[in-house]
């Protein structure tokens, strides 16, 4: 082609150049050579029509989806949008949810845990102060104002001692100790909880020595003791974690990575005024709207893929990385459930990527596609954090045939390891019906001129 | 033209949209090898006649046979048998002339190796060559109207359909896309071509129809409405679109 274009660019200078030198006669000539050569050009073009090609069977139908989605295809990819939204966008932001998030919670957790809080003491109580120290739990300061101080936050909670406390204790009476916290205030409420804690740990001793001054042991007040043990396993409560991540990220990523391909091939065929040049040719509407949904739905799928590798590759090595926890987490899913998942996932994308051709075909320019897709994000998006708090309902097997909420149970089923065969056929087949629904809405759209030529 | 086969059969189309009626009883015929005018002003019903023609819009009432097809019964037929060149038509800016040219021959069937042959053809006759690997984003208007017309034709269709073909084309662009044409004619073809431009119709049309408030006014060779009518084709016009208005 380059050749091509060089031989001739060659050849065209060629004749300038003797066009320049000798002029006169020879311009007529190279001149009447062009002309010549651009008519024995055209001639070929201009060659018979051709006879009427044969009828359309299923194998051309075939070959008019897989041209269509071919081009589709092609131009997802030369647009840089559907990269970034497809891949970059859940390989960046999956990892900064799944670890971002919970690291920042611990991080605050882990300095309200070692900063000792300032507490103003309002009253005398030396022995309490003591222990205060001792513990370390709480800095005893004293205010002038010390509500005011509370207010300004230069303490974060007030002690208030009763007059003769220690007077009291020692009569082996009771003392009612006030504490003023915030509760707005996070730093104040791990005040409190210290001040709790100091408070305790100050009536045991003195619990103690009322025991041991009437020649009693500690342990008759405490006749049964409680040993817990949690049976849960490494793989349960990695599936707990997974079950409340996933099902959102996957509903979340099905519908924003097919998104702006759904929107550019059909309301955008609108837009730039391709899609009537693409209905006058032969493919029928299924062949074209089947072609273009399979684009839609390999955007949608590539990016829950992503989403779910980043997703188990930042929890498997992100997780004990970056969080001290005492729990280790063994967060990995078996070949044949990350099989099912994959396969639940596809039906539910299959869905969500039907609404959104049918939607963009039935939109007049991507601007109003977007605007009718971004309240169904919400609709499938909503389901997803909502199923973990209705899960009375997952027994249930009406459940499995509500669309969304189906894949979403079956999602959580899998992850928990409490899979129901007869739910999971349910919720695929009633996933399959709902998707060759819009599917189908969407190719009578197109047949519709009111629909077509809506601008 | 006696002697020559029937390619386009127009008969007593109707469009009604809603409450609107766009096309109220258009009848014509054109034959191979020559170049019909639908001429008419803007909203005279040019585009919809086209548009039932070429089975995006299904006639209200009558109906048409294209290439030896019903365009209501038969609209796959008909399709594999016409070029159309719509009015405004746009291009895909991400793909290449040659993606996008070889993507409609992939739609209308043609072969692969008679697909690269006849994609070096067109692309040299319209001097797409050079650019045929660049986006087509960046192309002027020209140049897009270009890609359209070598799509419209990829599959050797021997009726063609342009629907305002040089409208917002500069004067280069619009005599190449012109002398294009006119080369239809040689090999046979049956161009329907629509447009306001008296000019235009007057250097490519062999016969015309006067289309006004979505009938047809006029019809017949462009030299035997002049003598019968002792007028030039553009105050015919004027005269009656102007009849038709009152």
């Amino acid at each position: 082609m380059i050749r091509g274009a060089w031989t001739r660019w060659k050849s065209r200078w060629g004749s300038m150049r003797t066009l320049h030198d000798e002029r006169g006669r020879l311009v007529w000539s190279v001149m009447l050579e062009a002309l010549r050569d651009r008519r024995a050009r055209r001639g070929r073009v201009h060659e018979r029509p051709a006879a009427a090609p044969p009828a359309p069977g299923p194998q051309e139908t075939g070959r008019w989806i897989a041209a269509v989605y071919a081009k589709e295809m092609l131009e997802a990819v030369r647009d840089r949008r559907t990269l970034v939204v497809m891949i970059v966008l859940p390989a960046v932001f999956m990892p900064l949810a799944t670890l971002g998030i919970p690291y920042l919670a611990q991080r605050q957790q882990h300095r309200l845990q070692s900063v000792t809080p300032n507490v103003a003491v309002v009253g005398e109580a030396p022995g309490l102060i003591h222990t205060a120290y001792t513990t370390g739990l709480i800095t005893p300061v004293r205010a002038r104002d010390p509500v005011d101080a509370l207010r300004r936050r230069r303490v974060l909670a007030v002690l208030r001692i009763p007059p003769r406390f220690d007077a009291i204790l020692a009569r082996d009476g009771q003392a009612h100790v006030g504490l003023l916290y915030d509760t707005s205030d996070p730093e104040s409420v791990a005040a409190r909880g210290r001040v709790v804690e100091l408070i305790s740990r100050y009536s045991q001793q003195i619990v103690a020595r009322r025991l041991a001054a009437r020649h009693l042991n500690p342990r008759d007040l405490l006749p049964v003791v409680l040993d817990e043990r949690n049976v849960a396993t490494e793989r349960q409560l990695s599936g707990l974690l997974l079950a409340s991540l996933l099902p959102f990220f996957i509903a979340m990523w099905a519908v924003v990575g097919g998104m702006s391909v759904a929107v550019d091939l059909a309301a955008g065929e609108k837009e730039r005024g391709t899609l009537e040049s693409l209905l006058v040719t032969p493919p029928s509407r299924e062949a074209i709207v089947i072609g273009k949904f399979l684009s839609v739905i390999t955007a949608s799928m590539g990016a829950v893929i992503v989403v779910l590798i980043t997703m188990m590759i930042s929890l498997r090595w992100g997780y004990p990385y970056l969080l001290h926890t005492t729990k280790k987490l063994d967060v990995s899913l078996p070949l044949g459930t990350a099989v099912v998942m994959l396969g639940v996932a596809l039906l539910f994308s299959a869905l969500v990527s039907a609404i959104q051709l049918a939607i963009s075909i039935f939109a007049r320019s991507p601007r109003e596609a977007h605007q009718y897709i971004t309240p169904l994000y919400f609709v499938t998006v909503l389901p997803a954090l909502a199923v973990q708090f209705i899960s009375e309902w997952q027994r249930s097997g009406w459940a499995y045939l509500v669309p969304a909420l189906n894949a979403f149970f079956a999602f959580r089923e899998l992850l928990l390891g409490t899979v129901n065969w007869g739910h999971l056929v349910l919720a695929a087949v009633s996933s399959a019906f709902y998707a060759a629904l819009a599917l189908e809405v969407a190719i009578a759209l197109t047949s519709r001129e009111s629909v077509i030529f809506r601008t | 033209m006696p002697g020559h086969e029937v390619l386009v059969e127009a008969m007593d189309l109707h469009k009604q949209f809603r409450s609107f009626y766009a096309v109220r009883g258009v009848s014509f015929h054109c034959y191979a090898g020559e170049v019909f005018g639908l001429l008419g002003p803007n909203g005279a019903g040019k585009t919809t006649t086209i548009r039932m023609l070429t089975t995006v819009l299904r006639p209200t009432a009558g109906t048409a046979r294209v290439a030896g097809h019903d365009v209501v019964r038969e609209p796959a037929e008909v399709r594999r048998a016409i070029g159309v060149l719509p009015e405004n038509a746009g291009v895909y800016g991400r793909l290449t002339p040659r993606d996008l040219i070889r993507y409609f021959g992939r739609l209308y069937g043609v072969p692969a190796d008679a697909l690269d042959r006849r994609l070096r053809d067109i692309s040299e006759a319209l001097d797409l060559g050079p650019h045929l690997d660049r986006l087509t984003d960046t192309f002027s208007k020209g140049m897009k109207q270009k890609v359209n017309i070598a799509r419209a034709l990829i599959h050797n269709p021997r009726v063609v359909f342009l629907d305002e073909p040089t409208s917002g084309l500069d004067v280069l662009s619009a005599r190449s896309v012109r002398e294009f044409v006119l080369g239809f004619k040689q090999e046979g073809r049956c161009v329907i071509l629509s447009t306001h431009i008296m000019e235009e119709a007057e250097r490519l049309c062999d016969r015309v129809a006067i289309i006004a408030d979505g009938r047809v006014r006029a019809e017949g060779r462009l030299a035997d409405l002049k003598a019968r009518t002792g007028m030039g084709l553009e105050e015919i016009f004027v005269q009656l679109v102007e009849r038709a208005v009152v």
